[in-house]
């Protein structure tokens, strides 16, 4: 036989047990004496019901101590182990009871109180079923796991949310002791000072794991904390720079705070430091998203507010630096802007004033201009399709602002617009576009805003022709001949466009000026009351061509003076623009004479009434020429009210030489004319002098279809460079075509344009 | 075979003149500017019946026109094409005129579209233009001068409008769009 007979083997194993217990001890004393430690450990170890009248306590430690020696030494420890765990399973019912109740109260009251019980009694039961120290640590975890498992899976959702509310109580204990005073009837306050009264709080939840548990929910309630101190305190306020003061703040509360949930362990302020160091930058980095956050959707206002908003701005930039957040500023900004200002209820004017903030605000926040290049796309656009743009960008070249503030920084130095320029790699100073620039991105150095706005356009052509007539416009109607200011302006806005493109602005002042030399040199022929302007055809943009002849008196005047002229210049003719002037008149009747400041035309038409009495409308047309017939109403209705006019029938008028007496009481002659609307330009504006462009290039259009049969858009295009003046690109005569097939004058197929007959 | 002489023809022509009247390239600009401005007039003169344009944006002096028959006549409701060809020292010397489309009429030639009409030779003028040029055309088919036909055939029938109208009509090719 090659084993041992079995009951061999249990002699031997019996053997060795035996010796095992008894150690080295006489008899069966080592027995006996393990058999006493085995039975009071475990009287020791047995959970207690906490609500069970507490027994006396009637251990020595000294002795529980010794038997622990005892079970050590007979290796029987894990069996020990395995009984406490058993016993300690059986009696977790006793917690789950007490579990449940406090959350149902809390669950009914919402009252973070039934949290914080539950919390104290929780740390209750586990002091008090905790295992000896002496009997090893891996009794401990053992006992640890089993307790948190169990009360973590009794643990009802609802637990989270006291939970929060518990901690979110914390950040006000920490700092002014105030708020809810039950909290230290549960966990009392530590009785030195120097300790945080909310020491005892935390330290039940590290005992019962649930700072390590939480760890996420903790920081999520700081960071809420957080938010809401931003929110709270700049929100709206940006005039005063705020990202180093909430850093400050920071250090001063949130710091402190932050040391017993995380940093716990720590020995020292070094310890502290580095175990603070991840949650730290983690808080500092939502500091800043969140205040970029609340910046960005405040970014239309802030820019509203430029420059008040300035330091505002600068807290922006630096939260940009720290979190990636341009593309939302920019989604932001263009919805903003979408919404605020692209529409057609804003007027031309704030949209640049808000345009030339959103360029000085946006080079603030990112200087290479990506920012603004992505945000000032739409607008440009947009700017481009208002007929009154350049008239805006014009007008505030010149200063010409009626509110006063004009879109250009008095200080900004004036400057030669600049074109953009191809890179220069050679520079050594180079950089390459920021890594979110788009394809398209043009690198525009920071340049002047004028030279910005002129670039919405693609050639300053257009803006020269505005200037032009915007000039005229001015011009004519100075009458004190001060033409100082003009001068200054030609001469600012000579260094922005060049000398070039003004020459035409100069030969207009300098008709001005010479104009009254030669009205000096005729009066001192033949003294005259008439003073005329004389411009030069070829140099003034299409003025409104004159329909109307002066008659009589005026009429003589015109040719005395013109007579006088041509004596002067032989080789010049004066063509009269009668509309553009103004007359200073006496009309004299039988009983009174009337003085007035009028326009030609009413001049005009008192002085037909002087070689007849009685005059219709159409009569008074006939003389003058073709003017407007409301036109001439206006005219008459001056009269009227002057009280030299009667309306003596339907359209018929009658001079009064004697003055009648008002029937209707002096008060209630019709109200003085309210200035006619169309008083200010008389000069073609680019928008009306491109309509009648576009009506040339259609005649030719017609030409060459009626002649050459159907023709391709590119053909058109070649055809169109017979046209004086033709300078649309190949698109624009598209949707210039496109304009003209809905119009039911061409028709295309297969891309071959034809007429439609 | 028309076709080839008449765009053949006319450089021969512009090759001899500008040796005689001067510096070649002041002439050309000077009568590009002259045609450009008749262009720019007859488009803008809108007169009902006659219209001409350049054939090719490379060639000022090469154009194609179109006239509508005078209402009222017995051409009334037709229309023609014709070949404008300017000599290189226009308005010196008269542009060449033929009608593309075939003509039935006693002053044009039923071939090869050559039109017998003072003004385009002895009695050329200066002062003339592509717009009075079109506009003598256009009445020369209400009015045409019999005396001195060079389609005798179509002069003889001329009295009888019925038969003048089917020979017409027999000749004439719609335009082709």
């Amino acid at each position: 036989m090659s084993a041992p007979p079995l009951y061999q083997q249990v002699a031997v194993q019996w053997s060795n047990a035996f010796l095992h217990l008894n150690r080295d001890e006489p008899g069966i004393s080592g027995l006996i004496s393990f058999a006493e430690a085995w039975r009071l450990i475990k009287d020791f170890l047995r959970p207690r019901d906490l609500s069970s009248p507490k027994r006396e306590s009637d251990f020595n430690m000294a002795t529980i101590r010794a038997a622990a020696e005892i079970i050590t030494q007979c290796e029987m420890l894990l069996v020990l182990q395995d009984d406490f765990m058993d016993a300690v399973r059986i009696h977790l019912h006793l917690i789950t009871q007490d579990i449940v109740q406090l959350m149902q109260q809390y669950e009914a009251s919402s009252d973070a109180q039934h949290v914080a019980k539950l919390v104290a009694r929780l740390s209750e039961w586990y002091n008090a079923w905790i295992p000896l120290e002496d009997l090893g640590e891996s009794m401990l975890n053992a006992y640890n796991l089993a307790f948190q498992t169990h009360v973590y899976s009794v643990l009802p959702s609802s637990f989270t949310r006291g939970f929060r509310a518990l901690v979110t109580l914390t950040f006000n204990l920490a700092q002014e002791s105030t708020g809810a005073e039950w909290l230290f009837t549960i966990f009392p306050k530590p009785n030195n000072p120097s300790v945080r009264i909310d020491k005892p709080l935390w330290d039940a939840f590290h005992l019962l794991g649930l700072s390590e548990r939480y760890d996420s929910l903790i920081s999520s309630v700081c960071y809420e904390y957080v938010e809401a101190y931003i929110v709270k305190t700049c929100a709206g306020k940006w005039d005063e720079p705020k990202l180093n003061t909430i850093r400050d703040w920071m250090v001063n509360r949130i710091v402190p705070w932050m040391l017993l949930p995380f940093a716990r362990e720590a020995k020292t302020a070094e310890d502290a430091k580095s175990m603070l160091q991840g949650v730290g930058s983690r808080l500092d980095f939502h500091v800043c998203k969140t205040l970029a956050d609340l910046r960005t959707n405040e970014i239309f206002d802030i820019i509203v507010d430029y420059p008040d908003s300035t330091n505002a701005l600068k807290d922006l930039k630096e939260c940009l630096a720290r979190v990636d957040q341009r593309s939302h500023l920019v989604q932001t900004l263009r919805k903003a802007n979408k919404r605020r200002l692209l529409h057609p209820g804003a007027d031309t004017k704030d949209i640049l004033a808000q345009y030339v903030s959103i360029i000085r605000c946006l080079r603030m926040v990112d200087p290479p201009g990506v920012l603004l290049f992505k945000v000032a796309d739409p607008i440009r656009q947009y700017l481009r399709s208002r007929p009154d743009t350049i008239r805006c960008i014009v007008a505030s070249l010149v200063g010409d602002g009626e509110s006063g503030d004009s879109l250009v920084d008095e200080n900004e130095p004036i400057q030669p617009l600049q074109q953009l320029q191809a890179e220069d790699y050679s520079d050594p100073d180079w950089e390459p576009e920021p890594i979110d620039a788009g394809p398209d991105f043009r690198t525009s150095k920071p340049s002047d805003v004028i030279s910005t706005l002129v670039s919405i356009y693609d050639s300053k052509e257009l803006f020269v022709k505005e200037l032009q007539v915007l000039l005229a416009q001015r011009l004519l109607t100075i009458s004190d001949g001060n033409y100082d200011r003009e001068r200054r302006n030609i001469e600012i806005l000579k260094i922005r466009f060049g000398e070039a493109a003004l020459q035409v602005c100069e030969v207009m002042l300098r008709d001005m000026t010479d104009s009254r030399r030669t009205d000096q040199h005729v009066q001192a022929q033949k003294s005259t009351v008439l003073h005329p302007t004389i411009i030069s055809k070829h140099f003034w943009p299409a003025l409104q061509s004159t329909v109307f002849k002066m008659p009589g008196q005026f009429k003589q005047l015109q040719e005395i003076y013109a007579k006088e002229y041509t004596t002067f210049k032989p080789d010049k003719r004066l063509l009269w623009l009668p509309h553009l002037g103004t007359v200073k008149l006496d009309v004299e009747l039988d009983d009174r004479t009337v003085s007035a400041d009028v326009t030609p035309l009413e001049a005009a038409f008192v002085e037909l009434f002087s070689s007849k009495d009685t005059w219709t409308v159409t009569e008074l047309l006939a003389e003058v020429g073709n003017v407007d017939r409301t036109a001439a109403l206006k005219a008459i209705s001056t009269w009227l009210n002057l009280g030299v006019l009667k309306e003596v029938a339907m359209d018929q008028y009658k001079l009064l030489n004697v003055a009648e007496a008002d029937v209707y009481g002096s008060g209630s002659r019709l109200p003085a004319p309210a200035p006619a609307e169309d008083e200010l330009p008389p000069v073609v504006t680019m928008q009306q002098q491109q309509a009648e462009q576009m009506q040339v290039f259609w005649k030719f259009i017609e030409g060459m279809l009626t002649n050459l049969g159907q023709l391709s858009l590119d053909r058109i295009q070649g055809m169109l460079k017979f046209a004086p003046g033709y300078d649309r690109n190949v698109d624009q005569l598209a949707v210039f075509m496109e304009a003209a097939r809905r119009e039911g004058l061409v028709t295309v197929r297969d891309g071959l344009w034809r007429l439609n007959k | 075979m028309d076709q080839i002489t008449t765009s053949l023809a006319p450089p021969t022509r512009t090759s001899q003149k500008p040796a005689a009247t001067g510096s070649t390239s002041d002439v050309a600009s000077s009568v590009t500017k002259r045609l450009s401005s008749e262009l720019m007039t007859l488009m803008m003169s809108s007169s009902p019946g006659i219209s001409a344009f350049p054939r090719s944006d490379a060639n000022l002096f090469d154009w194609v026109g179109t006239i509508e028959g005078p209402a009222g006549t017995i051409y009334g409701g037709l229309k023609w094409k014709i070949a404008i060809h300017f000599p290189a020292n226009y308005p010196y010397a008269p542009p060449v005129i033929k009608f593309d489309t075939p003509c039935y009429h006693p002053n044009v030639d039923i071939n090869s579209g050559a039109i017998c009409l003072d003004i385009l030779q002895d009695k050329w003028s200066a002062v003339y233009s592509v717009q009075t040029i079109l506009l003598s055309l256009q009445s020369l088919l209400g009015e045409p001068n019999n005396a001195s036909p060079l389609n005798p055939d179509a002069a003889n029938i001329w009295s009888k409008p019925d038969d003048f109208k089917t020979q017409l009509m027999k000749h004439y090719r719609p335009i082709a769009e």
